[in-house]
């Protein structure tokens, strides 16, 4: 580095920039290592949020675990954990069909858990029962676990005895809350001015000596990671130190700044969306992308590298009819989307056409009868239809009735399944085509259709060089939106068909949703999903674009 | 079917003794009624449910209801939780509270994005109008999984304050576009002339730009509150506590799996959607033109 600092083109270099805008040397310096120590401070906060928490787990838990094999040896739990024994669920003498429990604190007697005789004083009851209820559902003879309501209590479960789960009592115990390590400000601070010291000394000695300090200054903010044992975090903040270091040396932090000062009105206009959209959506959605590589299960994360992606594209094992594969499901979601396009714009276009003529009574009442549909929030529409579709009661099994046909089983076949999807979502979907028409078709001037006339074209050969062109500059947008729409469309498939018959018309967000919260919590596997479906969204807009500027330049 | 409509398109006032032209006419006019019957049919069967007694469906196709009743709306309105508050009332609050909350984020943290992003030319613009396209067109699913993690690390979830952090994530993005493509269509001399009068950016956006864009700003905010008033999946993912629930999942839930109650869910059907859909014909001409712009330009 100091070699290369001496050639000669890296003198012209700074000569060359640093005679536009000449910053003082301590100024920069400081200016560099405020940046980078921002980004570092950032890296630590989260390394200790991260740290303390998982310190904070590990106490808790031990202590509940403790306490409840504690209280198996019939021991005394552990100063300021709460122990109990729960019974099974047993059937009530009077309603055999009502299952109690009871609870038994360590140092009093057997007394009825829930229920009527529920005591306002005994709030913890519901977890002690909750917990019961869980525990038996588990293979395990022990469970463990934090509580989710953010109070930082651990509950741990054991069986009292070594047989069937279900006739054993089960011991219980809960640890008080308990708040993580406060965030060591005294610390943070005298670390940023070590650092800043350190920095500002090297950039008064000169110029290489500038660059080792600022990485030395930026390494010293890595000092306290590496005391909480987050090695991630350590080697990030020293990758920036250098990152900035680096880039003092080729003139790119000067030209960062002078940049900003160019622009400064505009940067500060979009630093607040900004700054808002990098924590709701940048820092989310890297998450998301790193969740794919990870498996979940019951609480704890495993590193499992591209697992997750290749049980997605190879379907999983799964053969390739199997409602669960992804290629199937893919299939179903792209005859979706086509389906719902096809239908939208032909339904949407042909109403545009009968509407344009200006002649029409009452053009404005149909206009907004026919748009009714999207005014109508969506969710509600699902639901009405599901509703319609109902096999007992439904409107569409009374109308089939009432012309002497038999009423169809809905939600039993694919087919019968797919179709009232696609029929909700066709109501739903063809008033935006509608509106994008008519719009269009107002820009259409009369004098083409006139002057077509005389040159003696048809009535379809005016509709096939006239209005289909005028149309497409319009449609086309609308479609590539419209396409978007319908193939992240959750709320229809969702609510409507649920995927019925077995996963069979589930989508792929809907099928990414299900992995997350109707299968047993495995969030990797639905953020690997959600990264293929974005990139086949992105691949789709990227060519989809460019095909319609295409045809449109034609 | 193309040829007929292609021809109707452009026909200038047709002559009524013409007998060919007036069978068109009728025919045109017959065929709409018959669509626009179709299009409402769900709607009154809703309605219908909504004043007719029972939880299930009348057997019948018709469209109106043999006996009237207001019990299902004194059900709604009467509903009451585990502490004995009114449900509906709560849910309705929730909704306004988070409705409203996310509004204001988004209106108030995209308007100086948006004039920046219609006025200046700057590093990044472009990238950045493409960002906050682009983020409108992610899967639910795709940001809705991590936020659940987060909020969950957080201890947000079940709390309407997590709900509105989430809401913005595409609250943001959609103001930025639809308030952008209003500055693009507002005058620029006037600026100009605040400019060489010595006015600084804040003040010309402060005093001039923002009392022009109000029919702007009134439009994006309505949007942005219809959006989160009517947003349901992430709302039934983040809320578990029936004290923090919003309408949709009220609504939704009341049509479970178990137990379906369909007049009661035409009730609240009716009610929640009521003003949406007013709000809806008031702007749906703004609507159409900004998302369309959007996606041209994009």
């Amino acid at each position: 580095m100091i070699g290369e600092s001496a050639t000669p083109p890296a003198r012209v270099n700074r000569a060359d920039s640093t005679s536009g805008t000449r910053v003082p040397v301590l100024q920069r310096q400081l200016r560099d290592f405020a940046v980078a120590a921002a980004i570092a401070l950032l890296i630590a906060t989260v390394a200790f949020v991260a740290v303390r928490n998982t310190e904070l787990r590990a106490r808790q838990t031990e202590l509940a675990m403790r306490t409840a094999e504690a209280l198996v040896d019939w021991r005394p739990p552990l100063p300021t954990v709460r122990g109990v024994f729960v019974s099974p669920a047993l059937p009530s003498k009077k309603h055999p069909m009502l299952r109690h429990r009871r609870i038994h604190d360590y140092d009093s007697a057997w007394r009825p858990l829930g229920g009527l005789s529920m005591d306002p004083t005994h709030t913890d009851d519901k977890l002690f029962y909750d917990a019961a209820t869980r525990f038996e559902q588990l293979p395990a003879l022990e469970m463990v676990e934090m509580m989710r309501d953010g109070s930082g209590r651990a509950i741990a479960a054991k069986a009292t005895c070594t047989g069937p789960k279900k006739n054993c009592n089960v011991a219980i115990a809960l640890t008080s809350p308990a708040s993580p390590a406060p965030f060591p400000w005294l610390v943070i601070i005298g670390v940023l001015g070590l650092g800043a010291a350190i920095a500002a000394a090297g950039a008064l000695i000169g110029n290489t000596a500038a660059r080792a300090g600022m990485f030395a200054g930026v390494a010293v903010l890595a000092v306290p990671t590496m005391l909480w044992h987050a090695w991630i975090a350590a080697t990030a903040i020293l990758v920036i130190g250098a990152a900035v270091a680096l880039a003092q040396r080729i003139q790119l932090t000067d030209r960062f700044a002078t940049g900003l000062s160019k622009n400064r009105a505009a940067l500060s206009f979009v630093a607040p969306a900004g700054a808002a959209m990098l924590v709701l959506v940048a820092v989310p959605f890297a998450i998301g992308i790193f969740m794919g590589f990870y498996d979940h299960h019951a609480g704890t994360w495993t590193f499992v590298g591209i697992d997750n992606f290749v049980e997605i594209l190879s379907g999983g094992g799964r053969p390739l009819d199997d409602a669960l594969n992804f290629w199937f499901i893919l299939g179903v979601t792209v005859l979706w989307t086509l389906c719902n396009i096809v239908l939208h714009v032909s339904i949407g276009v042909a109403l545009a056409l009968l509407l344009s003529r200006k002649w029409i009574a009452g053009r404005g009442i149909f206009r907004m009868l026919l748009i009714l549909p999207w005014a109508i929030p969506n969710y509600i529409t699902a639901l009405m239809w599901k509703g319609m579709f109902n096999g007992q009661y439904g409107a569409f099994n009374s109308i089939l009735r009432a012309v002497g046909l038999d009423g169809v089983d809905w939600f039993t076949s694919w087919a019968n399944s797919f179709a009232p999807n696609v029929a909700t979502n066709t109501w739903l979907g063809f008033p935006f085509m509608m509106i994008v028409a008519l719009g269009a078709l107002e820009t259409i001037p009369r004098e083409l259709y006139e002057a077509a006339s005389v040159d003696g074209a048809s009535s379809w050969q005016r509709f096939r060089h006239i209005t289909l062109p005028h149309l497409r500059p319009a449609l086309g947008p609308a479609v590539a939106l419209g396409s978007i729409w319908t193939f992240n469309m959750f709320n229809v498939i969702y609510l409507v068909s649920a995927g019925k018959p077995g996963n069979s018309t589930n989508i792929l967000v809907t099928d990414a949703y299900r992995w997350a919260f109707e299968r047993g919590e495995r969030y990797g596997m639905a953020a690997a999903y959600g990264t293929v479906i974005f990139l086949i969204l992105l691949l789709w807009t990227v060519f989809g674009t460019r095909m319609v500027r295409r045809k449109g330049d034609e | 079917m193309n040829r007929r409509l292609a021809r109707g398109a452009i026909a200038p006032r047709p002559r009524i003794h013409d007998t060919g032209r007036l069978a068109t006419i009728i025919a045109i006019h017959v065929a709409l009624i018959l669509l626009v019957a179709i299009v409402l049919y769900p709607v009154l069967l809703v309605c219908k449910k909504a004043f007719e007694p029972g939880r299930h469906f009348a057997l019948s196709a018709s469209p109106i209801p043999d006996h009237l009743t207001t019990d299902h709306f004194k059900d709604l309105f009467g509903a009451r939780g585990g502490h004995g508050e009114l449900l509906f009332l709560r849910h309705a609050l929730n909704s306004l509270i988070v409705a409203l909350s996310t509004t204001v984020v988004g209106v108030v943290l995209s308007c100086t994005a948006a004039y920046a992003l219609s006025r200046f030319r700057f590093p990044g613009r472009h990238a950045g109008l493409t960002t906050f396209l682009v983020v409108q067109m992610f899967p639910a699913t795709l940001l809705l999984l991590p936020l659940y993690v987060i909020l969950d690390k957080l201890g947000l979830l079940n709390s309407l304050a997590g709900l509105v952090l989430v809401y913005s994530t595409t609250a943001i993005p959609f103001c930025v576009w639809t308030l952008k493509g209003y500055f693009d269509t507002l005058p620029r001399e006037l600026e100009e002339a605040a400019r060489i009068d010595g006015a600084s950016t804040w003040m010309i956006f402060r005093k001039i730009i923002l009392p022009l864009a109000r029919p702007g700003l009134a439009v994006t905010a309505l949007f942005s509150f219809m959006t989160a008033w009517n947003e349901f999946i992430m709302a039934s993912t983040f809320m578990t506590d029936e004290s923090k629930y919003t309408l949709p999942v009220l609504i939704q839930s009341s049509v479970g799996q178990f137990s379906a109650d369909w007049g009661l869910f035409a009730a609240g059907a009716v009610v929640t959607s009521i003003p949406v859909m007013i709000a809806f014909y008031v702007l749906q001409k703004y609507l159409v033109g900004g998302l369309t712009a959007g996606a041209v330009k994009g």
